[in-house]
């Protein structure tokens, strides 16, 4: 236990003393808590904020003003119609759509002018109620055809009723029913636990991907500068990685810690000032956090001594990324899942079977505890299978250090490691 | 005090490397394990360590089973290796640390040793800013930090110059006459006869000779001359050997400037003077032969 020690501390301090690692700690850690804080010091800027987030969908703020603002300049689009679309009526179309609008003769005629950047978009109109949109770019949040298929459709249902002999009025009237409808949400509200489980699953996957190679490298530096020649005599290998993984899943803990910690703090002082605006990020449940924290430091401790078992495997640290991509893809994997677990259904079969998985369970089981409905035994159960799992990858962590010590050279492979330790077993 | 060990056998996978080593060494009487590349001596050096359990054999302390947890061990490894980006002066503490002793203790040590070893001033440093000689200098340091009763130098003056290793001769002595077991492994046979009294020399896994050097040097002299002539080559003066000595004599080998030979009969020098001055033989030199260790070694060790 001595030994543990003397070598936990040692290790530590190889953290703690390196500058960029304390740079960064601090670096991050300010910058958080400034993000939270400068707004609320700021006159006038939190204020704005809420005017621009007024009732109403910024889309209908955008639509309306469009159609309201007389000053405003409108949009360039060119319109084509068919040859044989002779029912398409152009002139209205034009007024229901407001923009600044072009005449085509020909298909050719308007693709030309979309692509030269003379319009902004093009319509052809094959006929009343089939239309092609061409558009240069598509841009992911390209709303325009949608916007003009619904315009177009509105017009002709008020058409349709007109000629049915409803009168104005009465549309209007008919289009003024709104049902209002309120939630009562009685498990968990996964649009509003969405924010901080995604910013807490994206915190354990960053210490996984980057300390998970530190810590190989560090398992891998004694073989690497043959100072394991003379530390094998004075220490035992269990000892030797234990110290050197608890010391790197320390350092990544105590990081993360101070990095979001910085966030929490500030924002407890200043969470009247934003008027509870950050509550998606930082008002979390205790009972999650506490949950978090088992899974998160449970399942980076697994995947800890995974890495420490890899840096055992080869003697040279370049060897390292090769020998470490299996793992980060398991990960990765895990995180897939978990990510596709947080926008579906945080209940899924999926979820519960990757909940109870030990390389899953970290991130599974956190997400069903904060975005769904999970009963404490469940939790319990998976905490413990995931518990022991470290501690079945520890041991076999040591085992496989032990036996890979001294053998220099080609990296060992995983299965003749196992078939090595399980021999000596 | 005796350390011996006793028909250790070792085998990694299917191959036995370690073929029933024997060997024992006295407390304040240096061992010198010989041995070409691949002959066992690390292996064995790592069994007596416990890095690696023996397959059979033993080792024992005046006849009691010998366990490392009882001693401190001191490892001058012949692959030298320490943290280079972490300095000096720290290094040296945590492995006093790891192999027992409290911080303060530690911190005392390595400065003492620093100081020996004459590379103090490098405490705050990293190692791999250091010479070579002084990187060695503070491996040396490392070995002797904790007062180890059992000490293992593999190739110790390898990449010292005349000084340094004039400074780690005198530390090496001092730790023989302090009473502490000393194995020393190297290829260097000067400086293993300079300090061993006994050696043993290892082949391919097996003690092929063991034993006090100078009985060794001198059985092997046995039934062995040396001859010279002012008037002769020693190529003219081996051919009249073989010519007109055959009786008495065999030519073993035809040096630089002397020819050995080994005597028929044990009691026979007085005629092979005798016939030399017979024939007159300009002799400039006539004795026993007192091999080298060198010599004991390619013969032992080398390849038939």
């Amino acid at each position: 236990m001595k030994q543990f020690l003397t070598v936990l501390k040692f290790e530590l301090d190889n953290y703690f003393k390196n500058k960029s690692f304390v740079i960064t700690t601090l670096v991050l850690a300010f910058i958080i808590a400034a993000v939270v804080i400068v707004p609320t010091v700021i006159p006038g800027l939190l204020d704005d904020e809420e005017d621009i987030t007024a009732p109403g969908t910024s889309e209908e703020i955008i639509v309306d003003d469009a159609i309201e603002d007389e000053g405003a300049e409108l949009s360039r689009y060119g319109i084509c119609v068919a040859k044989d679309a002779t029912d398409v009526d152009v002139d209205m179309i034009c007024v229901a759509f407001p923009a600044e609008w072009k005449n085509y003769d020909s298909e050719d005629a308007i693709k030309e002018a979309v692509e030269t950047g003379d319009v902004e978009a093009g319509f052809i109109m094959n006929s009343p109620t089939d239309v092609m949109y061409v558009v240069n770019d598509l841009s992911m949040y390209d709303y325009l055809g949608e916007m003009f298929s619904q315009t177009l459709s509105a017009c002709y249902k008020q058409q349709y009723l007109l000629d049915k002999g409803l009168t104005a009025e009465e549309i209007a009237e008919s289009e003024s029913f709104h049902v209002n409808i309120t939630e009562e949400v009685l498990g968990k509200d996964g649009g509003q636990n969405y924010w901080y489980t995604y910013v807490l699953v994206f915190v354990v996957y960053f210490l996984i991907i980057f300390y998970g190679q530190m810590i190989a490298t560090s398992v891998t530096t004694e073989k690497s500068n043959r100072a394991i020649e003379i530390l094998v005599t004075s220490v035992n290998s269990t000892s030797l990685i234990c110290g050197k993984v608890l010391a790197g899943a320390i350092a990544g803990v105590l990081q993360a810690a101070i990095i979001l910690g910085s966030g929490f703090v500030s924002y407890s002082f200043v969470q009247e000032a934003w008027d509870g605006l950050l509550d998606f990020l930082f008002d979390i449940p205790a009972n999650v956090l506490v949950v978090y924290a088992i899974f998160a430091v449970l399942s980076y401790l697994l995947y800890a001594f995974i890495f420490g078992m890899l840096g055992a495997l080869v003697s040279k640290t370049e060897d390292i990324s090769k020998s470490s991509s299996p793992v980060l893809m398991l990960y990765i994997a895990s995180f897939m899942i978990a990510i596709f677990g947080m926008t579906s259904n945080s209940n899924s079969i999926l979820m519960k079977v990757a909940s109870y998985i030990p390389f899953t369970s970290g991130n599974a089981m956190f997400i069903r505890v904060s975005m769904g409905s999970v009963a404490v035994w469940e939790v319990i159960v998976s905490a413990i299978i995931l518990g022991v799992s470290c501690m079945i990858a520890g041991v076999l962590a040591a085992k496989i250090f032990r036996f890979g010590t001294l053998h220099y050279g080609n990296p060992i492979k995983f299965k003749t490691a196992l078939r090595k330790v399980k021999k000596n077993a | 005090m005796k350390l011996e060990v006793k028909d250790l056998r070792k085998s990694f996978g299917e191959t036995e490397v370690l073929h029933g080593v024997s060997f024992s060494v006295e407390s304040g009487r240096a061992l010198g394990l010989l041995g070409r590349n691949g002959a066992g001596k690390t292996t064995t050096i790592r069994i007596l360590m416990n890095v690696f359990k023996a397959n059979s054999g033993t080792i024992t302390i005046d006849g009691k089973p010998f366990a490392t947890k009882d001693y401190q061990i001191g490892y001058l490894p012949e692959e030298r290796g320490l943290y280079p980006k972490k300095k000096v002066g720290e290094q040296l503490v945590y492995l006093a640390q790891l192999r027992g002793m409290s911080a303060k203790d530690a911190k005392a040590q390595m400065k003492k040793w620093l100081e020996r070893m004459g590379v103090a001033e490098y405490e705050d440093r990293k190692l791999e800013t250091l010479s070579k000689g002084n990187q060695q200098k503070v491996q040396l340091a490392q070995t002797l930090l904790t007062s180890p009763q059992l000490i293992f130098f593999d190739e110790p003056f390898s990449g010292l110059d005349p000084v340094n290793a004039q400074i780690l001769k005198d530390v090496i002595k001092e730790q023989i006459e302090e009473g502490k077991f000393v194995i020393f492994s190297s290829h260097q046979m000067s400086y293993v006869e300079e300090f061993c009294d006994d050696i043993a020399i290892l082949n391919h896994g097996d003690v092929v000779l063991s034993g006090n050097l100078k009985e060794i040097k001198r059985e092997f002299g046995q039934d062995r001359l040396v001859l010279s002539s002012l008037g002769e080559t020693p190529e003219e003066l081996a051919n009249r050997l073989q010519d007109g000595f055959s009786d008495l004599l065999d030519v073993e080998k035809v040096q630089k400037d002397r020819v050995i030979i080994r005597k028929k009969q044990k009691e026979n020098k007085a005629e092979i003077l005798k016939r030399l001055v017979e024939q007159g033989v300009d002799l400039e030199y006539f004795g026993l032969y007192e091999p080298s260790l060198n010599d004991i070694f390619v013969e032992k060790a080398g390849d038939e």
